[in-house]
């Protein structure tokens, strides 16, 4: 019983000692950044005259509103990610906006103020096609809902439906649009592709069918209404087509008719090979759309056109033009154009809408980040001034997802950087030395040349320091001075320096969009950002950092590797990283696929490490590729391998590099595809040191680790996904020799799988269907109690089988990704960080994942400090090292070492951003920033005078005691 | 030592020198691979509510979710603090709503093939055990996230309260008022206590409070003494 009290206690200890956040260290060293995505559908809240809100429906399936002022989030919206969540349709109405979900699957209404939900329904299912605000006598109370062979009617209020119909033969009839204009009838529009249009319309009030039109009129031109039609003034449908540069015209209240006016009649050519679009408005949707309407007729260049009684006036022409669009504040609807200025700008203006004149002191200047993408969407905010003219504010999407909101004349009032909620993979670089501090490391690296020089140097050297210390220290004063809040500690890429523990670094970010940043680890700030517009859409990529800071003068070099996952074909972006910079060196050209990259640990004489590629051939490519670097690669060739995976195929092969540069396959393992595939192979890390190369057992012995550099975790899932018959399998394998080491199985399990392979222990944690719960498992390898060949370790000369020691365990949550902590040198012990679905971060210390945990606790294990095994981990919220800063989406977490060894610098992104450090062992190598100085000094000056005093008492007794 | 196997290291590295580097391919591990194994088309509606008591819903209802497995499905929830998880097939699933300051606990809620609902508490160890829970789900707020530790404050009564100050205290008290209790003018006794005195305390020339006292301290601070000792490494940490 005792016992059992006494591990209780332990255990308590042992929980109790572990890291955890301290309130006063909010904010110190993290920082969050929250992001929506690329914007899909944007409207400003228009129903109050001074709302500075603006609702964003994005491609992550986000719905959110910023704050326009400001540019930060009031509230945001994580719906499910995939095809499931995808956000089809925004439509607003007063306080309320309602998103169409998933394909036509949900509606679902939010209150945009407060950020709560109105009402959800579910639909039928059925393809989606179009929605609409459905008005009736100038109060909107409907909406429609238009998939491919239904249309249906919803209440506004509580999303009930009102009535659903099924569209007649849509079999044959293409319906794609939607269309109220506020008299009671909904119309449905649909074409049988190069035939003919038809169009049926509905009663509001009970759904029935008023009159069905299908046009004679033969359109074999049409093929999509969404595309080339549009409903302008009193319920005419206007589509334009570019074969016989004509628009068509078709009253949908009156006659099954169509018009044809030549767009030549106007004095209008159409650009060969350029699809014309239309472009109305509809500011109120219980009132039919303004007669006047944009019609684009290239790249750059847009008309503003009215309908007026049948006929097509032209109100103004505008070339070059690149973006145009309406805004409606009040009653007034102006068109908003932008244009290009010069190289660098772009100038927006506002017109009116149903004269075409333009309104004076309108206009906005735009800059084009010469790093950025080009102007994509533009979204308006307008509204009425006191004098009764209009102002507007207009937020500019880019190609690299970027949303700028500016004020006239052209100040930006904030951006936002959008592509950074799809961060594919990064690094992180030590910052350059000051440069004074290079100076001095300078010194030592120029040749000697003679005594007086080398002393000269070095008093010059002395001197600069001196002289920047006293500049540092004036500065100190100067700031000192002024009030808190006034001393910017801005950082910007001139003054980035090394901090003393290298706790600051360059966060060097890639992103899905191709838009490469560089931010400041320690504020968050963006420092540069490089948009490379020739990225594919599902292009792959890797980062390697080629050159670190540590070689001066020669700047730092990252390469990154973009490859199309089609294709297979790669190119190389090699930069800088501090500042961004496309580097001269030109990368080689790679004509042929690539089936691996890897960093060798050789450098060329410009300290830039060597980046070897294997292409579909077997052939051998290096960058850079320098006679050097020819031929180290040569005298090291027999002892570079490397392998490929196939998982199509379940084909994992190794190969070795020949003295020629030549490939030559050693061995391959086969994993059936039918029956499992290949989920990920993890290898270690190779920055990773290991501090200690055996655990001391209770009886003083010591058992030695497996740390094998080349040992790679496979995971494979079962194709069978039946829950009883469902795995998952694990396979440790030498990268070198094709051994396989190890192999567990996890029966009645399937993915997915997140694995950590370090030092001598794979964590892997998977989902077991029999249990309905998440389970990790651990394994970790030794050598035994001796070591074999302990000075060096190699693959080719490892006799002994490790042992191999195995346990699991349940979580009691899913998890997103898992990545565990790494330090300078490997001393302090190790965490896992898990991202948890919910937002948090869990930091759990490895010592719970430990294959030696006893079940029933002995002497020994008391003295190694083992934890009892207890079947469940518990998730306590003083171990997530974000507190309430919750990240949503984690899909990776990138831990880096500090300078301090107690230190790891830990990033993770998702939809978001958050950057902390944490202390897996506490910061045993700093003094604790609750350090009390006072007491230490008091205590110290007590007892010194305690002394001073005791000793003159003492004085005084002997003294006493002589005269005695 | 730490020296001898950073060599070992090192020699590990060049000597071998194979380099095996993170795969290229695309292997990516994800929740992409969650395959819905559901293909009729049944599906059901999770209904509840989530309450924090005092606390207004509006205050709280724009940060929160409702998760079930993980992120499988997800639901928000209305103005009123009730929720409905929609198209979820028939299986049994955690639910749990999240927010970034109020805690709620879980609910496993079981989905038969024919939509009838049942709603129990989650046992991982013992799957199968079943505690019932009112359907639709009722889920109370038990408290706010602890996120937090509490940081060591020093203050006068935790110094006092120290067993090894007490252990110090009380023999002094001792010491000062035993004498006071004793008659210290009969001169026997006098005579007694210092021949006791003088035993106790071979060296009269040392106050063995002051001795006791830094004991204490060096005792009390050890931790902190590491930390500044460990100050002597930083510069070579720093020059890597």
């Amino acid at each position: 019983m005792t016992k059992l009290v006494l591990l209780c206690l332990k255990c308590i200890i042992l929980c109790s000692t572990i890291e955890a956040v301290f309130e006063d260290q909010v904010g110190k060293f993290d920082w969050r950044q929250q992001y929506v995505g690329k914007v899909r559908f944007s409207h400003f809240d228009i129903h109050v005259q001074s709302s500075k809100k603006v609702l964003l429906a994005t491609e992550k399936n986000v719905f959110a509103a910023l704050n326009t002022r400001t540019g930060e989030l009031f509230w945001r919206h994580v719906d499910k990610a995939g095809p499931e969540g995808n956000i089809d349709a925004l439509l607003q109405h007063g306080q309320d906006a309602v998103l169409v979900i998933g394909n036509g699957r949900l509606l679902r209404s939010w209150e945009t103020n407060v950020g709560g939900l109105n009402w959800e329904v579910v639909l039928d299912p059925g393809s989606f096609q179009s929605a609409c605000l459905v008005g009736q006598q100038d109060t909107v109370k409907y909406m429609a809902v238009q998939k491919k062979t239904a249309i249906s009617l919803h209440y506004l209020s509580n999303g009930h439906q009102r009535w659903i119909e099924n569209l007649p033969e849509s079999e044959t009839v293409d319906y794609q649009a939607v269309y109220s204009g506020g008299n009671g009838e909904v119309y449905v529009l649909g074409v049988v592709p190069h035939s003919h249009i038809t169009i049926v319309a509905y009663s509001v009030d009970d759904g029935e069918i008023i009159k069905q039109v299908i046009l004679n009129y033969s359109t074999p031109w049409l093929s999509s209404i969404r595309a080339s039609c549009t409903v302008v003034g009193q319920g005419m449908l206007t589509c334009v087509d570019s074969a016989t540069a004509s628009f068509y015209m078709l009253d949908l209240h009156v006659q099954p008719q169509m018009t044809q006016i030549s767009l030549q009649s106007l004095g209008l050519d159409i650009y060969p090979g350029f699809r014309p679009g239309l472009l109305s408005t509809q500011p109120n949707p219980a009132r039919p759309p303004l007669s006047e309407f944009f019609l684009q007729l290239g790249s750059e260049h847009y008309l503003l056109l009215q309908l007026n009684n049948g006929q097509i006036v032209s109100l103004r022409d505008f070339k070059p033009a690149m973006l145009a669009s309406f805004a409606t504040t009040g009653e007034k609807t102006v068109a908003v154009v932008m244009s290009p200025k010069n190289r660098t700008a772009c100038s927006v203006n506002l017109f009116s809408a149903d004269t075409g004149r333009r309104l004076l002191d309108t206009t906005l200047i735009f800059n084009i980040d010469p790093n950025g993408g080009k102007p994509e969407k533009l979204y308006v905010q307008a509204f009425l001034k006191k004098d009764d003219s209009v102002g507007y504010r207009v937020m500019v999407q880019t190609e690299d997802h970027t949303l700028t909101f500016i004020q006239q004349p052209g100040r930006v009032m904030w951006t936002r950087e959008e592509a950074l909620s799809d961060v594919v993979t990064m690094e992180m670089v030590d910052l350059p030395l000051t440069g004074t501090q290079a100076e001095l490391e300078g010194e030592f690296g120029k040749k000697a040349d003679g005594l007086m020089p080398m002393v000269m140097k070095r008093l010059c050297s002395q001197l600069i320091l001196l002289q920047a210390w006293t500049a540092h220290l004036w500065k100190l004063f100067y700031n000192a001075r002024k009030p808190r809040s006034q001393v910017k500690n801005d950082v910007t890429i001139e003054n980035l320096s090394r901090d003393e523990f290298n706790l600051q670094k360059m966060m060097v970010m890639v992103t899905a969009s191709g838009k490469l940043f560089g931010i400041d680890s320690k504020t968050g700030n963006i420092l540069w950002r490089h948009y490379l517009d020739n990225i594919p859409p599902n292009a792959a990529f890797k980062l390697m950092v080629q050159r670190t800071t540590a070689h001066f003068p020669h700047p730092p070099q990252c390469t990154l590797l973009i490859k199309d996952k089609d294709s297979g074909l790669a190119t190389l972006h090699v930069f800088n990283p501090i500042f961004g910079r496309k580097s001269h060196i030109t990368p080689p050209a790679l004509p042929q696929p690539i089936l691996q990259s890897l960093m060798l640990p050789l450098m060329d004489q410009d300290y830039a490490k060597v980046l070897l590629l294997i292409d579909d051939q077997f052939k051998v490519s290096t960058f850079p590729s320098t006679k050097n670097v020819l031929q180290q690669l040569q005298e090291m060739a027999s002892s570079i391998f490397f392998y490929l995976v196939d998982s199509s195929q379940g084909k994992l092969s190794g190969y070795r590099l020949r003295k020629d540069l030549s490939t030559e396959l050693i061995w391959e393992v086969i994993i059936p595809a039918e029956a499992q595939r290949i989920v990920s192979v993890k290898g270690k890390r190779p920055s990773e040191h290991v501090h200690s190369q055996g655990r001391v057992m209770g009886d003083r012995s010591v058992l030695y680790k497996y740390l094998n550099p080349n040992l790679l975790a496979v995971v494979t899932e079962s194709t069978d996904l039946h829950q009883e018959r469902s795995f998952v399998g694990i396979l440790l394998l030498d990268g070198v020799t094709g051994r396989i080491i190890h192999e567990a199985v996890q029966r009645k399990a399937r993915g997915p799988v997140h694995v950590v392979h370090s030092e001598n222990w794979v964590v892997y944690e998977y989902w077991s269907t029999k249990s309905r719960r998440n389970e990790f498992s651990v394994i970790e390898l030794y050598e035994g109690m001796e070591l074999y060949n302990s000075t060096a370790f190699s693959s080719l000369d490892r006799p002994h089988a490790p042992q191999v020691l195995q346990q699991s365990y349940i979580f009691p949550s899913s998890i997103s990704t898992m990545e565990a902590t790494l330090t300078e040198k490997g001393i302090t012990s190790r965490h896992l960080l898990i991202g948890l679905p919910a937002g948090g971060i869990l930091s759990l210390p490895k010592m719970f994942l430990d294959p030696r945990r006893p079940e029933i606790v002995s002497e020994q294990s008391r003295e190694e400090n083992l934890i009892p095994y207890s079947p469940e981990l518990l998730i306590r919220t003083e171990w997530f090292v974000n507190y309430n800063q919750t990240v949503s989406r984690v899909r990776g977490i990138y831990t880096a070492p500090s300078g301090l060894e107690s230190t790891c610098l830990v990033v993770a992104y998702g939809l978001d951003i958050y950057h902390t450090r944490v202390y897996p062992s506490k910061q045993f190598d700093v003094l604790k920033d609750d350090y009390d100085y006072m007491l230490i000094s008091s205590v110290l000056f007590a007892l010194f005078f305690a002394t001073m005093i005791s000793k003159r008492l003492a004085e005084v007794k002997l003294l006493n005691r002589a005269w005695r | 030592m730490s020296y001898t196997i950073r060599i070992q290291l090192l020699g590990l590295f060049v000597q071998v020198a194979v380099v095996v580097v993170c795969c290229f391919t695309d292997i990516e591990t994800g929740p992409g691979a969650s395959v819905s194994l559901q293909t009729n088309g049944d599906r059901f509606k999770i209904e509840g509510r989530a309450i924090v008591p005092g606390v207004k819903t509006q205050d709280w209802v724009s940060a929160a979710r409702v998760l079930v497995e993980g992120e499988e499905y997800v639901g928000f929830l209305r103005m009123d603090g009730s929720f409905a998880v929609n198209d979820v097939p028939s299986g049994s699933y955690v639910v749990e709503v999240v927010t970034p300051t109020y805690k709620f606990e879980p609910v496993r809620v079981d989905i038969t093939s024919k939509g009838k609902m049942r709603a129990r508490v989650v046992n991982y160890i013992k799957t199968s055990e079943v505690i019932r829970q009112p359907y639709p789900l009722q889920i109370r707020s038990v408290g706010t996230h602890v996120y937090f530790m509490k940081r060591e404050t020093w203050g006068w009564t935790d110094f006092l309260m120290n067993p090894m100050v007490m252990m110090m205290l009380l023999p002094l008290l001792i010491i000062v008022l035993l004498p006071k209790v004793v008659n210290t003018n009969d001169p026997e006794m006098r005579k007694e206590m210092e021949q006791s005195m003088n035993m106790l305390n071979p060296n009269p020339e040392l106050p063995d409070v002051s001795e006791l006292m830094t004991k204490l301290f060096s005792g009390s601070k050890g931790s902190s003494k590491a930390g500044s000792s460990s100050k002597g490494t930083r510069p070579a940490a720093k020059r890597r």
